[in-house]
């Protein structure tokens, strides 16, 4: 008998995976219900999230002053590092057998990225209601949605590319550490890139100097 | 012509304005007022102490000072008394500090021995510190005569009545000098000896010149050199530990004593933070740590004045009539002025030559709202004065701090017309709506300025909010769970259909 009637919207797969963890990938995969575009608009809503966090929590639960509001740092912090992690795991993973592809390892995080998304959410409408008495209320609740979001991940990445349960913490440790090593030669190729720039320009200069005179 | 006359009396009347603007500009400070915000952010301010007057020896009549160590007050006689170190004596004068008596040659009194009898007088050897009271009468001068390595004690007239020299005890390490540098007695006559070389905290003296050990020792700042070494004497034995450098606590570099005869004690080190100041109660403990002021950071907290996170050197500590706690910034020569509950009020001094700045301030003294600072360089007394806005600040916060929120609202508010970034009129202010139970107003105060203040407005506001609307609540939660239970029943009631619609179905096929 079925147990569930699978059929549904795309917007749907990323509760049902909320609320299944452990055979919900396994069901996403079977149905092939990977879809960019939810995925997408999840990493939208992390970014989203990270900004309210950022704007609106209460005042009795900021813990950071924002003089000038800057976007920037928040995006890499959200958007960027998502990418990166697909990217890390991707490169990481079809190394050794995993089955997953690029598109496929980022809806899969992407889905199991909805408890915190959530759990955000709850957060910052809870901190302006809270007082700082009942902050360890707050705390419980940013901590469920960040350990939910992490048993998704694991048994997303486990799923996706069909690992057995050590193998995925591997996977995932050494993604870290590759994600450390991406973010390395980024700014190395980005302060590289600058000093060509500059070389450029200063030729471009001295020649039109030159050219005055 | 006319016309150009009327033009031209106009241009002139707006440089005289325009002159008239910048010479009142000139007459400024040389140091600019700021203050720092809850954020620790230095915000310019108005000042709040302005220079009275400069005053040399030579203005008192007793020529030039030199090198003046320490400057002391008596507050019942209100005398003045200057340690004037490299000339071997002590000035006494009053507040107008016009004409000045010299305390030069001590004579011992009759109790003493005969060896000292016989010399009969003795003079002083850079005296670094001085402390004078009232007892019984009788004005007790207590002078910290560090060459000569002993603690003067005589009255007004420089006869001795007692000296207190090195303690012949096991408790005083035969290695240490006894060189005392600053010195304060207690209501029971009890001599407490800063001495710079010990970091066990103060030498305490009895009365009758027993030797009663420390008092009111710094903490050791715990460093990653202190984890290391208590890492290494795990598997290290004694002698390998003692090659190693040894974790001790900063010296006490100065020390006061107020009305209720709570001391105080600095530490002037650079690159501590630990126990930088302290109010001690009579076991020695220090009073700040139970009011939950721990990690509070005393002088200059933040890079942009001074470059470095924390490089303030407190030299001196002053407590006035009304608790004001005053220190002595060596490092960038500035004076910041603490209410008795460590709120910052007042910054000024600074470094350079001009007037209300100094070059080596040694020590600081107050008397009827005036700070009085001595500068061991220019060898003279800068006298600083409040500022109307320093009486109004000053003001606000003793009528804060004795509780009377709502007597402080009025001058609070005048403190904000006059500098809308006086941060800690917004706490009384915030206070001051809350006592009134205008949690409302209480709020937009507390906010971005007092998480606590804050956190408290905003309980009491929820629960009334909280009371005010409680039955449209109860209503709207009663309704939802209504539609709940309705919309479950319907639902069950579709599937139970569909259920049999699609049973019927299969039976047709």
């Amino acid at each position: 008998m079925m147990r569930f009637d699978l059929d549904m919207p795309a917007w749907k797969w990323p509760f049902y995976v909320t609320r299944h963890p452990f055979e919900g990938f396994e069901d996403v995969r079977w149905k092939k219900a990977y879809n960019s575009k939810v995925a997408l608009v999840i990493v939208l809503c992390l970014f989203i999230v990270t900004v309210a966090g950022r704007l609106l929590t209460g005042f009795i639960h900021q813990t950071n002053f924002e003089k000038v509001f800057n976007v920037v740092p928040l995006f890499s912090s959200s958007v960027i590092i998502f990418f990166i992690w697909v990217v890390g795991n991707w490169s990481l993973c079809t190394l050794f057998n995993g089955e997953g592809k690029m598109q496929q390892i980022m809806c899969v995080t992407a889905y199991s990225l909805v408890p915190y998304i959530i759990g955000q959410i709850v957060y910052i409408f809870a901190s302006n209601i809270l007082t700082r008495q009942e902050s360890s209320i707050l705390t419980l609740i940013s901590y469920l949605g960040i350990v939910w979001s992490a048993v998704l991940v694991i048994s997303a990445i486990k799923t996706v590319h069909q690992y057995s349960m050590p193998k995925t913490i591997l996977a995932i440790i050494f993604t870290l550490v590759a994600m450390v090593i991406i973010v390395l030669v980024l700014i190395l190729l980005i302060s590289l890139f600058q000093q060509v720039v500059m070389f450029v320009y200063s030729v471009y200069t001295e020649l039109m100097y030159r050219f005055s005179m | 012509m006319p016309l150009f006359k009327k033009i031209g009396s106009a241009v002139l009347s707006a440089a005289i304005a325009v002159s008239a603007l910048a010479s009142s500009a000139s007459a400024d400070e040389a140091y600019y007022g700021y203050n720092y915000n809850w954020w620790n952010d230095p915000i310019p301010s108005q000042n709040g102490y302005v220079v009275d007057r400069v005053v040399t020896g030579t203005d008192m009549g007793v020529g030039a000072l030199s090198e003046p160590n320490d400057i002391f007050v008596d507050d019942e006689t209100e005398k003045i008394y200057i340690v004037d170190s490299n000339n071997n004596r002590i000035i006494i004068t009053d507040e107008a500090m016009e004409s000045a008596t010299v305390l030069d040659t001590f004579t011992y009194g009759d109790e003493f021995p005969e060896s000292k009898s016989i010399v009969k007088s003795t003079t002083l050897n850079t005296p670094k510190g001085i402390f004078v009271m009232q007892y019984k009468g009788e004005t007790l001068i207590y002078i910290a005569d560090s060459m000569n390595s002993r603690v003067l004690a005589c009255y007004e007239d420089g006869t001795i009545f007692f000296e207190y020299t090195r303690p012949s005890n096991d408790l005083y390490d035969e290695e240490i000098s006894f060189r005392p540098d600053k010195v304060v007695v207690d209501n029971a006559l009890n001599v407490y000896v800063v001495i710079p070389s010990i970091t066990n905290g103060m030498v305490q003296f009895s009365s009758d010149g027993t030797f009663n050990g420390y008092y009111g020792a710094n903490r050791v700042e715990t460093t990653a050199e202190i984890l290391q070494n208590a890492f290494y004497s795990l598997f290290m034995n004694r002698e390998q530990m003692q090659k190693r450098a040894r974790a001790v606590a900063i010296e006490i570099a100065n020390v006061d004593i107020d009305e209720q005869g709570f001391i105080y004690t600095v530490t002037s080190s650079k690159n501590t933070d630990t126990d930088v100041l302290k109010k001690l109660n009579p076991a020695g403990e220090n009073i700040y740590l139970n009011m939950g002021l721990d990690d509070y950071m005393f002088g200059d907290v933040s890079v942009y004045y001074n470059g470095t996170t924390y490089a303030s050197a407190i030299d001196d500590v002053e407590v006035d009539a009304d608790g004001n706690v005053f220190l002595l910034d060596f490092t960038e020569k500035r004076i910041f002025q603490y209410s008795d509950e460590l709120d910052l009020e007042f910054i000024f001094g600074g470094e350079g030559t001009q007037k209300g700045l100094f070059t080596s301030p040694t020590a600081l003294e107050t008397l009827n709202k005036k700070v009085y600072v001595t500068d061991g360089r220019t060898n003279s007394i800068t006298i600083f004065k409040l500022t109307e806005f320093g009486e109004m600040v000053q003001e606000a916060i003793e009528l804060f701090n004795r509780g009377l929120y709502q007597e402080a609202k009025e001058p609070f508010e005048e403190i904000l017309l006059r500098d809308a970034n006086y941060w800690f009129a917004y706490i009384g202010l915030g206070n001051a709506y809350y006592t009134m139970g205008d949690n409302e107003t209480a709020m937009k105060y507390f906010y971005q300025n007092s998480r606590g203040g804050y956190n408290r407005a905003f309980k009491e506001y929820r629960l009334d909010a909280i009371r005010s609307y409680f039955s449209y609540f109860i209503i709207i939660v009663l309704v939802l769970i209504v539609f709940l239970i309705v919309l479950s029943k319907v639902r069950k009631h579709r599937k139970k259909k569909k259920a049999e619609k699609s049973a019927a179905g299969g039976d047709g096929k």
